[in-house]
C-alpha cells in the first residue's frame, strides 16, 4: 500500500493556479524529493501534503485514507520547518513534551520517547537549553527530534537544510540520510539543492511552474532526463544544450554534426536541441580528424578536475577534464564529444526524442 | 585628547546644552521646587499664615491622614480593576484585528480613536452616557427593560463607572502593543502545533501568552503608571463623590493644594505618593520577571 | 410712578452720555477684565458692557465661568503680583477669605462719597453688611442671595391632592412653615410613574422635592447650612472661635436633610444647584428650597420651563424648626475690585460696579423680563414689578430679620469638609449625623487650632458695616 498518493492534484489562490495537476505516488518507506527552483509549486505541495493549504481539485490520500478535508493533526504526518519552528520560550525538552501533548500519553511513554529520541540524535546534553541558546544544526536536531517523537506515519520536511551554512548542511544532510535508514518512515522532503535530492532521495520529483517534469530514481534524472529542463537542471556544472536541426539524418548546428543514435526518434528537418553533459567533452589528439576546433577561455581548476569554457563554432561549451590535462586559455585545441552520451530534444516541447 | 576631540566635545555641549535648560525648567526645577515647598507651611490663600520651615510635618500629616490612606486604596482599587479588564479586553482584541480578514485594517484604526481623545473629552462623552436620567446608557438599559442605575451618583456604581470609561480609553492601547508584538512572532511555530494537533487554548497559553509576556509586562508597567496619576475622567465625572468613593490620590493632591491651598501639604502627598507607586510597582514587575526567569 | 422714575433716570443717563460724547472720555483707554460666574448676576450683565465704553471709553470684558473652581481661579488671580483682572466677582461666603488676604480694595470711602449717586440708602442693609470684613466693604452687592421656598402652587391649590394630603396628614396643605411640614409634604408628592398626580396618569416618577446633595464644590453644605441655621445652629462657639457644628440642631438638620432623600430623585448624591433647580424649573418636583439667584429663572420661559407650561409656582420663606421666625439665611453675589490694580483701574472698576448696578440697571434687568435678585427696597417694594415678580415680596420681607452667611477667612475648608462629610453621610457611608459633623469640624479645628484665640474671634466678629453708620 502506498503511503502518500496524490491524484491530479491542483492548488489555485483565487484566479492563480499554482499547482497543475500533480501526479505522485510514494511507498511505504520511500524518500522523496520534491526538486525544483523556487516558485516551482514544490513547497506549496508539501504543505497541502501536511494539510496547511487546502487542495483545489484532486485527491489526496494518506495511508490509503483520502485526507483532503482533514485537519493536519488528523494526517499523522510530522513536519520540519525550514526555520525549525521552535517555540522559542521553551527548552529543548519542552519542546518536544508540548508536540506530544496532544498524544495525552502516561509521562513515563513522554519522558522514555523524548530520551531515546534525544540519545539518537545527540540531544542528551541539550535539553534544558533554548532554541536561542543553540547552534543552527543543533536548532535542526530539535526541530527533528519534536518531529520524531510523536513516531508519525510520514516525515514531512521543508528545505530543512537551507538555513545551515554549507559545512553544516553536509553533515546535517547524512544525518538525515542515516536516520531515515534507522526508522524507516516514509520521507517527502523539498529543496531546491540538487545535491540534496541526489544524495538523500529513493525517488526525485523535479517540479517546475506547477508542473511535474520528472520522477525518477537518482540515477534515471541523471542518465535520462525527460526535458531540457531537467537535464540542465540535473548535474553539475549544467549540460550543454546546442540548437541545431535534422538534416540527412544528421544532427547539425552551425559547424557541428553529428550521427543521431539510434535510440532517438527523429523526422527530417526537425529543430531539436542536443545536449552533453560536460565531463562527456574529451580533449582529443591535434590529428583527429573527427574532433572539433575549441578556442579555451577560461580555466577553472577544481583539484582532481578541472573546468573548460570553450568556444565552438559560434556555440560557448563547458567540458570537464582531468586537471591534469588542463590548458592555457587562449589556446585553440581539438575536443570530441562522446556521441553515446548525446542528448536530443525536440526543440519547441523540449522533451527527449529518446524512444 | 587632540584639538578636533576638544572641539567636538565643545560644539557636543553646545548642542546639548538647550535640552539640559528645557530638562532643568520643566522637570528639574518644578521637582526641586516642590520638594523645598513640602517641608514648609505654604498656604497660597492666606498670605498671613508665615511661610516657615515646618521639617517632616506635612509628611507626618499625610502619613498619618485617614483620607490619604483611603485615596491610595481607591488608587489601587481601581487600578486593580482597569488594567485587569485592559489587559483582558486588549489582547482579546488584538488576537482579533490580527486575524487576516477583510477589513482589519479599518476595524483597528477606528478602534484607536479613544485613545486620542483627550481625557477630558473623554469624561464628558461618558458624562453625557451617564448623565442621570437623561443619560444615553440609562436609556438603552430601559429599552432592555433594565436600570436606572446611578451611574456616577452611587457609592456603589462610581468607581466602576470611572474604570469604564478609562477602560474604554485605554483598552485600545494594550491592544495596539500587543497586536504589534502578535505580529512579529514567527508564524511557522503556529503551524507546528497545528499538525501536532496542539488545543487553540494550549497553543495560545503555552505558545503565544509566554511569548508575549514581556511585551505585556511592559504596557502594563504604563498603564499602572497612568492609572496611578488618573485625574481628568474623575475630574469631570465626580469629582471624587459620591461620598469619596471615587477619591483618588491626584484628587487628594489637588484638594490639598487648590482647595484647601496648603501647598506644602500637597507637595509632601505627592512625594509620598511617588515613592509609594515607584516601590510598590518596581516589587510588582520585579516579582513578574522573576517569575518568569525561574519558569525558563 | 415707577415707571415716571425709570424714564427720569433713562434721561438722566442718556444726558450723562451725551455730555461725555463732547468731552474727552473719562476712561478712554482703560481696559478692564472681570474673572465672573455664568449665572444670573453675571449673564444679565455682560451683554450691554458696550454701553459702558459708549459713556465712559473703558472697555470691559466679563470672562464667566462655572461656580466650582472659580474661587480657585480668584485666589490664584489674587496671589499674583501682576493682576490680568481688576474686577472679581465676589460670593459672600468668600469675603473673610479675600479680605484676610488683602485681595479686595476697600470700597467704604468710595461708597461713602458716592452715597447719594448708588442710593446707599435704598440698599437692603443686610446685602452691604455681608460684604464687610472687620467693617469694611470689599465688595457691592449685583445680586442678593437669599435662601427661600419654591413650591408647585398648581399641585398645592389642587382640591384632590388637598383633600388627600388633609386626610393622610391631618392638616390643610399650605406652604410649609415647620421642617416637618417641608417632609411631609415632600413625601406626600413623592409619586412613581403610572401614579396620580393633580388628577393626570404620571408618565414618569415624580419627585417631592429636589436638594442639593452633591460633594462637588461643597454644594450640599449651602443647602445645609441654611436649614442648620433655620433649625437654630450656628457655626462657631463664639468663646473660642472654634468650629461648632456639632450641636442639638446641627445633628438635627443633618437628620432632616437625610429624611428628605426618599422624596429626592435617585441620583440625589449627585445633585448640584443646577441639577436641584433643575427638577423645579421642568416642574418635575413639588417643593425645593434654593437660592433665589436661580430663584428668579422661574419666571423666565427661556429658563424655566415651567413658565412656559403655564404651571404655576409659589414662593414662601424658608421654614423653621418649630414655625417660629428665625433670621433668614442671607447672601450676596456682589462685584469688588483687585487691590492689586492700578489707581486708573480702580476708579473705572469703581465706575462699572456704580453703572452696573444701579438702580436704573436693576429696574431695566426687572422691566425687560429676566430675573435678577434684586436688592434694592424700591424695587423689591413695587407693587407693579411684585405682580410680574412674585417672589419679590418674599424676598424683602425675608431681609427684615436676616443674618448674614458665613464669612470665615477659613471657608473652603469648612465647605469641602463638611461637603464630604456630609454627603458621606447621605450616602450611608458614615452611620451618624453626629460622627460626620464631628469629623469635618475635627479637620476644620485642627487648621484653626494654632491661631491665637483672639485672632480666631476676630474672624468671627461681624463688625456693623461702617457704611451704614452715618
Amino acid at each position: 500500500m502506498s503511503a502518500i498518493t496524490l491524484r491530479n492534484v491542483v492548488k489555485r489562490y483565487g484566479a492563480v493556479q499554482v499547482v497543475h495537476g500533480v501526479d505522485l505516488t510514494i511507498d511505504e518507506g520511500e524518500f522523496v524529493v520534491l526538486l525544483g527552483p523556487s516558485g516551482c509549486g514544490k513547497t506549496t505541495t508539501l504543505r497541502m501534503v501536511a494539510g496547511l493549504e487546502d487542495v483545489s481539485e484532486g485527491e489526496l490520500s494518506i495511508g490509503g485514507r483520502v485526507v483532503n478535508n482533514l485537519a493536519p493533526k488528523d494526517r499523522g504526518v510530522a513536519m520540519v520547518f525550514q526555520n525549525y519552528a521552535l517555540y522559542p520560550h521553551m527548552t529543548v525538552r519542552q519542546n518536544m513534551e508540548f508536540a506530544l501533548r496532544p498524544m495525552k500519553l502516561e509521562k513515563s511513554v513522554v519522558d522514555k520517547r523524548i530520551a531515546d529520541t534525544a540519545e539518537i540524535l545527540g540531544l542528551s546534553p541539550l535539553m534544558e537549553r533554548r532554541p536561542a541558546q543553540l547552534s543552527g544544526g543543533q536548532r535542526q536536531r530539535v526541530a527533528m527530534g519534536r518531529a520524531m517523537v510523536r513516531t508519525p506515519k510520514v516525515f514531512l520536511f521543508d528545505e530543512p537544510l537551507s538555513n545551515l551554512d554549507a559545512k553544516l548542511r553536509t553533515q546535517v544532510r547524512w544525518e538525515i540520510g542515516k536516520l531515515h535508514q534507522r526508522l524507516g518512515t516514509t520521507v517527502l522532503y523539498v529543496t531546491h539543492d540538487q545535491v540534496e535530492a541526489m544524495t538523500l532521495a529513493d525517488k526525485i520529483v523535479i517540479m517546475r511552474d506547477g508542473y511535474v517534469e520528472q520522477v525518477g530514481t537518482p540515477e534515471e534524472v541523471f542518465a535520462h532526463p525527460k526535458t531540457t529542463f531537467v537535464a540542465t537542471f540535473i548535474g553539475s556544472p549544467a549540460m550543454n544544450m546546442i540548437d541545431g536541426r535534422i538534416e540527412s539524418g544528421r544532427m547539425v548546428a552551425e559547424g557541428i554534426s553529428f550521427a543521431i543514435p539510434a535510440r532517438y526518434h527523429v523526422s527530417e528537418g526537425q529543430a531539436v536541441t542536443l545536449g552533453i553533459r560536460p565531463s562527456e567533452i574529451k580533449i582529443a589528439a591535434s590529428d583527429d580528424a573527427g574532433a572539433l576546433d575549441a578556442r579555451v577561455e577560461v580555466t577553472e581548476y577544481l583539484g582532481n578536475e578541472a573546468l573548460l569554457d570553450l568556444r565552438i563554432g559560434r556555440h560557448e561549451m563547458v567540458a570537464e577534464v582531468p586537471a591534469a590535462d588542463r590548458v592555457e586559455p587562449g589556446r585553440t585545441i581539438r575536443v570530441r564529444f562522446n556521441e553515446a552520451a548525446l542528448h536530443l530534444f525536440d526543440a519547441q516541447t523540449g522533451k527527449t526524442l529518446a524512444l | 585628547m587632540g584639538y578636533i576631540q576638544r572641539r567636538n566635545r565643545r560644539i557636543f555641549l553646545i548642542f546639548l546644552f538647550p535640552v539640559i535648560v528645557a530638562l532643568f525648567a520643566t522637570t528639574i526645577y518644578p521637582m526641586l521646587y516642590a520638594g523645598w515647598l513640602s517641608f514648609r507651611n505654604y498656604d497660597l490663600a492666606k498670605p498671613f499664615i508665615p511661610r516657615v520651615f515646618v521639617g517632616w510635618a506635612n509628611y507626618a500629616e499625610v502619613l498619618s491622614s485617614g483620607p490619604f490612606l483611603h485615596a491610595l486604596i481607591t488608587t489601587f482599587k481601581l487600578m486593580a480593576i482597569t488594567l485587569s479588564v485592559q489587559l483582558v479586553l486588549g489582547v482579546g482584541i488584538a488576537l482579533l484585528v490580527t486575524q487576516k480578514l477583510r477589513g482589519m485594517g479599518l476595524v483597528r484604526t477606528l478602534l484607536l480613536i479613544p485613545m486620542m481623545i483627550s481625557p477630558v473629552i473623554v469624561g464628558l462623552v461618558w458624562l453625557f452616557l451617564y448623565f442621570p436620567e437623561l443619560g444615553y446608557l440609562n436609556y438603552f438599559l430601559s429599552l432592555i427593560g433594565l436600570g436606572p442605575v446611578s451611574w456616577i451618583t452611587s457609592t456603589d456604581w462610581a468607581l466602576l463607572a470611572i474604570a469604564i470609561a478609562d477602560i474604554w480609553q485605554w483598552t485600545p492601547f494594550v491592544m495596539m502593543g500587543t497586536a504589534a508584538a502578535l505580529q512579529s512572532l514567527s508564524p511557522e511555530p503556529y503551524e507546528a502545533a497545528r499538525i501536532d494537533g496542539n488545543s487553540r487554548w494550549d497553543v495560545f497559553s503555552r505558545v503565544t501568552l509566554p511569548q508575549l509576556k514581556p511585551v505585556l509586562v511592559s504596557l502594563m508597567f504604563l498603564r499602572a503608571i497612568d492609572a496611578f496619576k488618573i485625574y481628568d475622567i474623575i475630574f469631570v465625572l465626580t469629582k471624587g463623590g459620591p461620598a469619596d468613593s471615587t477619591e483618588v490620590i491626584s484628587l487628594y493632591i489637588y484638594r490639598q493644594s487648590f482647595t484647601f491651598w496648603r501647598m506644602g501639604v500637597g507637595a509632601a502627598a505627592s512625594f509620598v505618593s511617588l515613592i509609594i507607586i515607584s516601590v510598590l510597582i518596581t516589587l510588582f514587575f520585579k516579582s513578574l520577571q522573576r517569575g518568569q526567569a525561574s519558569k525558563g | 410712578m415707577s415707571f415716571m422714575r425709570t424714564v427720569a433716570l433713562t434721561a438722566a443717563l442718556a444726558a450723562g452720555a451725551a455730555g461725555a460724547a463732547n468731552a474727552e472720555k473719562q476712561f478712554e483707554g482703560v481696559e478692564l477684565k472681570m474673572l465672573g460666574i455664568g449665572d444670573t448676576s453675571v449673564t444679565r450683565l455682560a451683554p450691554i458692557v458696550g454701553e459702558f465704553e459708549e459713556l465712559t471709553g473703558a472697555k470691559v470684558q466679563i470672562d464667566m465661568f462655572p461656580y466650582p473652581g472659580l474661587i480657585d481661579k480668584i485666589i490664584i488671580e489674587a496671589s499674583s503680583d501682576k493682576p490680568s483682572y481688576q474686577l472679581l466677582w465676589v460670593d459672600s461666603p468668600w469675603v473673610g477669605m479675600l479680605g484676610e488676604a488683602g485681595a479686595l480694595e476697600d470700597l467704604t470711602d468710595l461708597a461713602k462719597r458716592d452715597a447719594e449717586e448708588i442710593g446707599l440708602k435704598d440698599i437692603v442693609p443686610i446685602q452691604l453688611q455681608e460684604n464687610t470684613w472687620q467693617g469694611r466693604l470689599l465688595a457691592f452687592p449685583a445680586s442678593g442671595m437669599i435662601w427661600s421656598t419654591n413650591y408647585r402652587k398648581d399641585l398645592y391649590e389642587n382640591a384632590d391632592e388637598m383633600a388627600n394630603f388633609k386626610a393622610k396628614y391631618g392638616y390643610d396643605l399650605a406652604a410649609p412653615s415647620t421642617w416637618a411640614q417641608y417632609r411631609d409634604q415632600a413625601e406626600f408628592f413623592t409619586r412613581k410613574a403610572g401614579d396620580t398626580l393633580a388628577g393626570e396618569t404620571l408618565e414618569k416618577d415624580f419627585y417631592g422635592n429636589a436638594q442639593a446633595f452633591s460633594r462637588v464644590a461643597g454644594a450640599i453644605t449651602h443647602d445645609y447650612f441654611p436649614i442648620m441655621r433655620a433649625f437654630g445652629g450656628d457655626y462657631w462657639d463664639p468663646g473660642t472661635g472654634l468650629c461648632a457644628m456639632t450641636g442639638e440642631a446641627h445633628v438635627k438638620a443633618a437628620e432632616f436633610m437625610k429624611s428628605l432623600v426618599p422624596s429626592n430623585p435617585p441620583d440625589y448624591l449627585g445633585l448640584m444647584w443646577d441639577l436641584r433647580t433643575g427638577y423645579m424649573e421642568r416642574g418635575e418636583t413639588a417643593l425645593s428650597s434654593y437660592w433665589s439667584v436661580r430663584t428668579v429663572r422661574l419666571t423666565n420661559p427661556a429658563e424655566a420651563m415651567v413658565a412656559e407650561k403655564g404651571l404655576v409656582v409659589g414662593y414662601a420663606p424658608s421654614p423653621t424648626a418649630d414655625g417660629a421666625p428665625q433670621p433668614t439665611y442671607t447672601g450676596a453675589l456682589s462685584f469688588g475690585i483687585n487691590s492689586k490694580a492700578s489707581d486708573k483701574e480702580k476708579e473705572a472698576a469703581w465706575a462699572f460696579i456704580k453703572w452696573g448696578t444701579s438702580e436704573a440697571m436693576m429696574r431695566r434687568f426687572a422691566e425687560e423680563g429676566s430675573g435678577v435678585s434684586q436688592f434694592r427696597k424700591s424695587i423689591l417694594s413695587d407693587p407693579d414689578l411684585q405682580a410680574k415678580y412674585p417672589y419679590y415680596g418674599v424676598l424683602l420681607s425675608a431681609q427684615e430679620n436676616a443674618k448674614r452667611r458665613i464669612f470665615h477667612p477659613f471657608y473652603q475648608d469648612v465647605e469641602e469638609n463638611f461637603g464630604i462629610e456630609l454627603n458621606k453621610y447621605m450616602a450611608g457611608e458614615t452611620e451618624t449625623a453626629l460622627e460626620a459633623l464631628t469629623t469635618a469640624c475635627n479637620a476644620v479645628n485642627s487648621r484653626l487650632k494654632i491661631f491665637p484665640e483672639e485672632m480666631r474671634l476676630r474672624w468671627i466678629d461681624d463688625v456693623p458695616a461702617d457704611v451704614l453708620k452715618d
